[in-house]
């Protein structure tokens, strides 16, 4: 099943003293539960992408169809519900609310969906059992290592059961052990939910564990590689 | 998770910068509460003074009279119009006064004296003269036998301050001494037993006086002694009169107390050969709001003849109130400058605040929290922050504001004499809390809502892309 579509999408940034073509004429299908890695180098217009797919940014020109519906359409306060419901969202770093605890941030969004107490406690324990933190859930993100915070973004950016997950280079900051262990993490999720995660990453162990990569170079897409 | 309880988080994510500000709207609030209410509870005090023992609410004169006031500027004081007084509702009595003045002397000493002509039963509905007899004095004699006396040593220091000082209650005295409630009977009973002051009154018809405590100090006279007045009477007739000393009356106002001389009004008229006649007559009232007097005001007038005039004691006391007002303004220019300071230290905490979250802002509304809801959020935190330094200002403001109410700072020494100088009883009382209270806690609280306008704007305005690379 198509989860999101890109037709010609355009970003062209146009000020006075620059004009960058970001993301250049990129035409793109995911379905569910892909695993999918966009590659480049710097300035290829990873983050670019990623945001216009996530509704954070609005293409120049293209269509953005996320479970048929088209994003344009959308006033800027639909777009933030829209986000809520449909998109998980993982940074590559400060993610957290840092006055929540882990427990506190994963319900974050089934709070803001009106998710029952029941409901909430069971989806947060079981997704931070999978993360690995079911013995962390009432720590502080400033109590919690990087790639602690980070598999709890993930937890969070899974929570509500969204179309698909968005990670800007979630692994940037961390060591290539904990970069490995949160891409298990993230695949295993990946596996058992069928949850589409698209991220971005400049790291060659990671790019080796997607199951799709994407690259890019000058906002064009130069290749889309579907490995098994 | 409740909005409420975010909010109360973060407020304690910075620790230190939080309870700087909550106690900087702490302290502004307290020190503008003392300082209004000290300020209000003078001008109260004083107005009352004014008023009630001298003034009156309202007050019914010859229309020349507060101009000129002389003798021949009196009316005639009929039954008719004490009835039609008394017949109008609030009113409580009519208190007839006969005021002049003249030189009075005794012995080889001579003094301008204000005299007052009173109703020696109905003066008591306006100013309490009995209760103004002096009670105790503290003169040579009863110090040295006081001082040898068994009461307490802390009491005993206090004598020399108090020296020649007279004492019209029992409060008054305590207050000075200090002496704590629970000592208060057995040690009043000391001062009773060898610094009493035995006084009498006065009666209609009867040619005896009351003097304030000041002029017969001035005078050296004390009871029994005999004192001449003479000044100028009804249509230049010559006003001459002896009379016994019944009392001595202590006056709160020491510019009175060092002027007065109180005698039956029927004495005085024939002092001034006026018969039948007063200078004005003061009505005491029920309500005493100034609406109320303000609609009683034409009220009395219509049952008047045209040549006299009713009063308020807003007009008669005029003068008094444009130097509060003056005064009072000078204060507000203080708690302004007090609030400007504290402003900033607000605008500087949110300022911060705003900037160090902006990364935050932007991944809460990129994962879907609306802005207004983070808005709400940002708003209750401010609100608690404003609601912590207001509440705990008035909550400590509360009990030094009834302790002062209760027990006035009284100065002593030069400070006292300054008041005194002025006409000032030399206290500064506390008023209790009133709209002032709210008054101030609007005011910071409206200093908290602009604060808020930048996070606001900032919120609403915030590009997601943009708050995400910060
Ligand atoms: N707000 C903006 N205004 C102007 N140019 C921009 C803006 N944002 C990004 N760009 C430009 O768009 C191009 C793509 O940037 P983008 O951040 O998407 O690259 P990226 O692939 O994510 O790079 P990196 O790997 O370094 O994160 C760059 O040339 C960048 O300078
Ligand atoms: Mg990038």
């Amino acid at each position: 099943m198509k989860v999101l579509e890109l037709k010609n999408v355009n970003k062209i940034y146009d000020g006075s003293e620059v004009h960058v073509h970001a993301v250049n004429n990129v035409t793109l299908e995911f379905q569910e539960a892909e695993f999918a890695a966009i590659v480049g180098p710097s300035g290829s217009g990873k983050t670019t992408l990623l945001n216009l797919i996530g509704g954070l940014d609005m293409p120049t020109s293209g269509k953005i169809i996320i479970d048929g519906s088209d994003l344009s359409g959308l006033k800027s306060s639909q777009l933030i519900d829209f986000r809520m419901r449909n998109i998980g969202f993982v940074f590559q770093a400060y993610n957290l609310i840092p006055v929540l605890t882990a427990k506190e941030n994963v319900e974050f969004i089934m709070n803001l969906q009106k998710w029952s107490r029941k409901e909430r406690d069971e989806r947060t324990f079981e997704l931070l059992k999978a993360v690995g933190l079911g013995d962390r859930m009432n720590s502080r993100p400033s109590k919690l290592s990087g790639g602690q915070q980070q598999r709890v973004a993930v937890a969070r950016a899974l929570a509500s059961r969204p179309k698909f997950v968005l990670a800007d280079e979630p692994t940037a900051n961390l060591d290539s052990k904990s970069a490995t262990t949160l891409l298990e993490i993230m695949e295993k999720l990946n596996h058992e939910e069928k949850i589409t995660f698209i991220f971005s990453t400049h790291d060659a162990r990671v790019v080796k564990m997607a199951h799709r990569v994407i690259t890019l170079e000058d906002g064009s897409v130069v290749s889309d590689d579907i490995r098994e | 998770m409740s909005n409420y309880k975010i909010a109360w988080r973060n407020l304690w994510r910075n620790k230190r910068r939080t309870l700087i500000t909550v106690a900087s709207v702490f302290f502004a609030i307290f020190f503008a509460l003392i300082m209004r209410s000290l300020q209000l509870g003078t001008y109260d005090h004083m107005f009352r003074n004014a008023i009630e023992s001298y003034t009156g609410y309202l007050q019914i004169q010859h229309e020349d009279f507060w101009d000129n006031k002389i003798v021949d500027n009196t009316f005639s004081y009929t039954p008719e119009l004490d009835q039609a007084i008394m017949s109008l509702e609030n009113v409580t009595g009519t208190v007839p006064r006969f005021e002049s003045f003249a030189l009075a002397s005794s012995g080889a000493l001579t003094k301008g004296v204000l005299v007052m002509g009173v109703d020696p039963e109905k003066e008591s509905l306006l100013s309490d003269i009995r209760g103004k007899l002096v009670k105790y004095k503290l003169n040579d004699n009863n110090i040295e036998a006081l001082k040898n006396s068994e009461i307490p040593q802390e009491t005993k220091k206090n004598l020399e301050i108090f020296r020649g000082n007279s004492y019209s209650s029992n409060s008054s005295l305590a207050i000075d001494f200090n002496i704590p409630d629970k000592d208060s009977s057995s040690i009043l009973e000391i001062f009773r037993k060898y610094a009493s002051f035995r006084n009498g009154y006065i009666k209609s018809g009867e040619p005896g006086v009351l003097i304030g405590d000041k002029l017969a100090l001035y005078l050296k006279a004390g009871i029994g002694d005999t004192i001449v007045l003479l000044g100028q009477g009804y249509h230049g007739t010559t006003a001459a009169g002896k009379y016994r000393i019944n009392g001595i009356v202590k006056l709160p106002a020491p510019d009175l107390d060092n002027k007065i001389v109180y005698l039956p009004y029927d004495v005085c008229q024939e002092l001034y050969d006026a018969p039948g006649m007063l200078t004005s007559l003061a009505i005491s009232i029920r309500e005493n709001g100034d609406k109320k007097i303000n609609s009683m005001i034409p009220e009395i007038r219509s049952k008047l003849d045209p040549q006299l005039k009713v009063m308020g004691w807003q007009e008669m006391n005029k003068l008094m109130i444009n130097q509060m007002d003056a005064d009072s303004k000078s204060g507000m220019i203080m708690i302004f400058i007090l609030y400007l300071v504290i402003a900033f230290g607000v605008f500087g905490t949110v300022l911060m605040m705003t900037a160090e979250r902006r990364r935050e802002f932007g991944v809460l509304v990129a994962i879907g929290m609306q802005k207004s809801k983070l808005a709400t959020v940002v708003t209750l935190e401010m609100i608690l922050m404003g609601i912590l330094g207001i509440a705990s200002g008035i909550i400590a403001a509360l009990p030094v504001i009834f302790y002062g109410y209760s027990h006035p700072i009284r100065f002593h020494g030069e400070m006292a004499k300054m008041y005194e100088d002025y006409g000032m009883e030399a206290i500064m009382p506390f008023l209790l809390p009133d709209m002032y209270i709210l008054w101030q806690a609007i005011v910071v609280a409206i200093i908290v809502l602009i604060a808020l306008v930048y996070p606001l704007r900032k919120i609403t305005k915030m590009q997601v892309v943009d708050s995400l690379k910060a």
